[in-house]
């Protein structure tokens, strides 16, 4: 016989649900006030949104109340499983022209690739707290981004950029915490900021001069660290080349996938829209439902990835400013009940959870003003959308869930 | 289970607070830049400097004739539009409109209801203004707050072709039409999409890319220039189609369906393309096109002749005799037929209990296949069909494409019947049908429908051996396959020599179709269908070979009576027409 220690619910940090709830709050606010037009009650964000909220209130549930070690003995299944519902959708037709969504025979689309992100954060959290894994070798860092790598290839033809980039996102801070060295890290990322900066003389000196001092630092072997450094030169050298090889179509494609400002009908007047928003709201905002520029209704996706022009419009500088500093407070006592774990599974878990929260809260309001390129993302709780929110409140159980120290 | 214990340093766990801070923070550095340090700039581009995005409609492709001649225009037609949120008063708004351009605010009111998609969107309140109730408009400008014109294109028919089942309509979409698209991010409220016939079957060719505008407008919502920074874009025309119609010969046979009930299909068998069309009644094809009221619209829909359907695809006709060259094939292929054999025809036959008649209740008398083809002979038919199976003259009427939609290029087709084993068993049981049900489909009656446009397809197929493609009004890379009937030579020179007589023989039951022109020889069959809802129906299906190309043709009257009678005059108006007016340009 073994005994359990059973968890008490009342270790669980309350109040993570409690900042998720807040904001959500501020998102009915706003969705509201942008569905007036709407006639029917199916059409409308609002109802919309409340009716997910209460779907999403059982999500939080389930994963509340799953045990730990019955994620961690299934985990690779459930990453299995995540692989093949985000294939699904290929087998179907396209849906706006994209392979996002899956019917499943109800009044709403099902999008299986927000699933995904957290199996694989499921996945890699056991992979990497395996007590036989020699994280310190540069080898067991290659198997969990290909874990990580595959389905964001799917994704990426769907294609989804912008989750593509939040599944990617995990990995880097999950291989850290397992222990990684940065060094490694570091190595697998200067190929992509080396073709990145060669279009720039400037960039790409000081790009070169960074890597030598790195290199330096690691204290590496000679030969390895001259080899590492003219192998990125070289990368470098090679990207121009092989861009002006491209026909300009495909020039024009990949621009335009990376910098959707660069198509001035959609992204760039979604940009200039979004920012007149937000900056016009002011301090304290123009006030609840007078947001004449949310009004004007051009703003496309406004209800979901970019419900903040209308925070910013209506509700102003202040509530844009609580938003933010409730995520802070949300992710860094994530991040504080990951350090405090007592096993290392949880703490990834928690760790990779917050990683995901923290990508969609960084891309999506970076991008309503004009920080980074457009990618399409919606703002976890806050932004409407039924399987995003859905799998947000799924995220906090497992998130409350792994924070309780229990053993079983 | 969970053994490996977390070992994440204080330094590692100091590095992951202070990097997401650093985040959130310079988020917030941003959002306190662009809310409060430049809030001024932003609140003067927010107040004075608003764009505002207007599409423009694309006209759509038009539709034409073989030789390029139009079938389908655009026109265009002013509309009215406000932008809701420039009226202060609407109900008075409304009012005054409605008294310049003398129409009732409740339509009005109903408009702006329908098409309302933001405040500060360009709502549609009427459409179709003329001349008079533009300049009354314009002189009352100045009471007017928030109302605009804007052109649109509208289909327009300007040869006098009808055929409004084949051209089929287009309809404005609302809410409820979006609503059920399958790409609605295509459409805006409004826009027109294809609905039926050619303008549904091609509506990708013909839709046309929609253009946008951008302009820059003051607080009052007065536009002060276009929007520098935003490209605009013209709206795209759609593709034109090319029909395989012939104008003359269509606007021809609409004429000769005045006040009849059926249809009319010409066609070239060598390519499947279809030269006339007509399904009679019909409406006029711009019935949907301005304002339709109530009362027009049901009094077409509730016509008890039912003009909106498409007979040639989506009636169902007992053929009749015209399917007698099916039954023929079938004997000559699964029988055991002597082709100089003879039969006695007193007039009716008695098979087991029953009698079956003849239509020449006096009887024709000693008859060989030719013979009996020439004049329709039943009896002829209900004695040597008996050496086969129901089976048999199933499976030679889907060689020939009938049971089965033709893919013709218009949408909604129907399929047919065509009984077999199966279905008899499913329909009667294992006892409620007798061989005497084989009787009846030999000289196509019984449970047999098929659809005017499968009679032309299998006219085609006669009338060429076997090689002619599918049967379509629009030239396009990929025809579907058409089913291709293999048989021997002498089976297909049987049933030409057969239908031939019924044109040439003294007692031709189709004699009538041939208008005597040198170097015309038509080949045909009369039909007169029993059916069991009112008079017959007449039926001629043929072919005429003139100069070296081939002219298949279909004509349905409905319970109009004998085939030979009253078809057949119609067969020989047509092919005169042909050959006397047009045929030296058609090539």
């Amino acid at each position: 016989m073994i005994l359990l220690k059973k968890p008490n619910i009342h270790d669980a940090p309350w109040m993570i649900l409690f900042s998720a709830l807040f904001l959500s709050f501020i998102g009915l606010i706003a969705l509201n006030s942008i569905s007036h037009q709407n006639t029917t009650i199916i059409q409308n964000p609002f109802y919309k949104q409340l009716f997910f909220l209460f779907i999403a209130f059982f999500s939080f549930s389930f994963s509340f109340i799953t045990p730990k070690y019955i994620i961690h003995k299934y985990a690779f299944i459930i990453y299995g499983v995540g692989i093949f519902i985000v294939i699904l959708p290929f087998f179907g037709s396209p849906h706006a022209g994209t392979y996002r969504w899956l019917n499943v025979g109800l009044p709403f689309n099902f999008q299986p690739s927000e699933f995904v992100k957290i199996f694989s954060v499921i996945a890699l959290a056991r992979y990497l707290s395996d007590n036989n894994l020699k994280i310190y070798k540069f080898r067991s860092i290659v198997l969990p981004i290909l874990i990580a790598l595959f389905p964001t290839l799917i994704v990426l033809n769907q294609p989804d950029l912008g989750t593509a980039l939040v599944m990617l996102s995990i990995v880097f801070p999950m291989l850290y915490w397992a222990g990684a060295r940065p060094f490694y890290l570091f190595l697998l990322i200067a190929p992509i900021l080396s073709i990145l900066t060669a279009f720039n003389v400037i960039l790409f000196s000081i790009w070169a001069f960074i890597i030598a001092i790195v290199i330096f630092y690691a204290r590496t072997k000679i030969i390895a660290g001259v080899g590492y450094f003219f192998g990125n030169i070289f990368f470098g050298l090679l990207a121009r080349p092989i861009w002006d090889m491209l026909n300009s179509y495909q020039q024009n494609r990949i621009i335009t996938f990376v910098y959707p400002e660069k198509d001035p009908l959609g992204a760039a007047y979604q940009i200039i829209q979004s920012k007149t928003a937000i900056g016009s709201g002011g301090f304290f905002g123009k006030g609840w439902g007078y947001g004449t520029q949310t009004h004007l209704k051009f703003l496309p996706v406004q209800e979901s990835d970019f419900i903040l022009s209308v925070i910013g419009e209506e509700l102003g500088f202040i509530i844009i400013a609580t938003i933010l500093i409730t995520f802070g407070y949300l992710l860094n006592t994530i991040i504080r009940y990951s350090f405090l774990s007592k096993d290392k599974f949880s703490s990834l878990i928690l760790l990779g959870l917050g990683s995901i929260i923290l990508a969609h809260v960084f891309v999506n309001t970076a991008m309503t003003v004009g920080l980074i390129p457009v990618k399409g993302l919606p703002l976890p709780f806050i932004s409407a959308g039924g399987t995003f929110l859905v799998t947000s409140y799924l995220m906090i159980g497992l998130i409350m869930r792994f924070s309780i120290h229990y053993s079983d | 289970m969970l053994k490996s214990d977390n070992i994440v340093s204080h330094k590692q766990y100091q590095i992951a607070r202070i990097l997401s801070w650093v985040m959130i923070i310079i988020l917030i550095i941003r959002y306190f830049q662009i809310q409060i340090i430049e809030h001024e700039i932003y609140r003067l581009k927010s107040n004075t400097n608003r764009i505002r995005k207007v599409t423009k409609n694309a006209p759509r492709g038009l539709i034409l004739d073989r030789f390029g001649e139009i079938l389908v225009d655009n026109y265009p037609v002013y509309v009215l539009t406000a932008i809701p949120g420039e009226m202060n008063n609407k109900g008075m708004q409304f009012n005054l409109i409605a008294k310049y351009i003398e129409s009732d605010s409740s339509i009005i009111h109903s408009n702006y209801k329908k098409y309302y998609r933001g405040r500060f969107v360009p709502t549609r309140l009427a459409k179709d203004i003329d001349f008079l109730q533009l300049s009354n408009l314009e002189e009352n400008k100045l009471n007017l707050e928030g109302v605009y014109y804007d052109q649109i294109p509208e289909r327009y028919y300007p040869n006098g072709v009808r055929a409004p089942h084949l051209f089929g309509y287009v309809k404005e979409i609302d809410r409820m039409i979006r609503k059920n698209l399958n790409n609605k991010q295509l459409y805006e409220l409004g826009d027109l999409v294809g609905w039926s016939g050619l303008e549904k079957q091609y509506e990708s060719y013909l839709m046309g890319k929609r253009g946008t505008y951008f302009f820059e407008v003051d607080a009052s919502g007065r536009e002060v220039g276009s929007a520098l920074e935003l490209l605009d874009t013209r709206p795209d025309p759609g593709f034109n189609i090319q029909t395989t119609i012939d104008l003359d010969l269509q606007i021809f046979i609409e004429k000769l369906l005045e006040n009849r009930r059926g249809v009319i299909l010409v066609g070239k068998p060598e390519t499947g393309g279809i030269l006339a069309a007509a399904s009679a009644p019909d409406y006029s094809p711009d019935l949907f096109t301005g304002l339709m009221t109530e009362s027009k619209w049901r009094s077409v829909k509730e016509d008890p002749n039912t003009p909106l359907i498409n007979r040639y695809i989506q009636g169902t006709y007992i053929p009749g005799s015209i399917v007698k060259m099916i039954t023929q094939i079938a004997i000559l292929k699964y029988g055991s037929y002597d082709l100089n054999m003879s039969h006695y025809c007193p007039g009716f036959y008695q098979f087991g209990d029953r009698i079956y008649g003849c239509w020449v209740t006096d009887g024709h008398g000693d008859v060989n296949m030719t013979q009996a083809m020439a004049m329709s002979c039943d009896v002829f038919f209900y004695k040597v069909v008996q050496q086969i199976d129901i089976d048999h003259l199933y499976s030679v009427f889907t060689e020939f494409g009938f049971g089965r939609k033709t893919n013709i290029d218009i949408p909604n087709e129907a399929f047919g019947l065509v009984p077999n084993k199966d279905y008899m068993f499913r329909r009667y049981g294992k006892y409620g049908w007798s061989r005497g049900a084989l009787l009846n489909l030999a000289i196509g009656q019984g449970e047999l429908l098929v659809t005017p446009i499968q009679v032309l397809n299998y006219i085609n197929l006669i009338s060429t051996k076997g090689e002619s493609p599918n049967c379509h009004f629009v030239v396009v890379d990929n025809l579907p396959n058409n089913s291709k009937p293999e048989l021997e030579a002498i089976i297909w020179q049987q049933v030409h020599d057969g239908m031939r007589s019924a044109i040439i023989d003294k007692k031709g039951t189709g004699k009538k179709s041939d208008p005597n022109i040198d170097g015309l020889s038509i080949h045909g069959k009369t039909g007169t269908a029993e059916n069991p809802h009112g008079d017959n129906h007449a039926w001629f299906t043929g072919w005429a070979e003139y100069l070296n190309e081939k002219y298949s043709i279909v004509i349905l009257l409905e319970n109009a009576g004998s085939g030979g009678g009253v078809a057949a005059p119609l067969v020989n108006k047509v092919f005169k027409e042909l050959i006397n007016n047009n045929l030296v340009t058609l090539k």
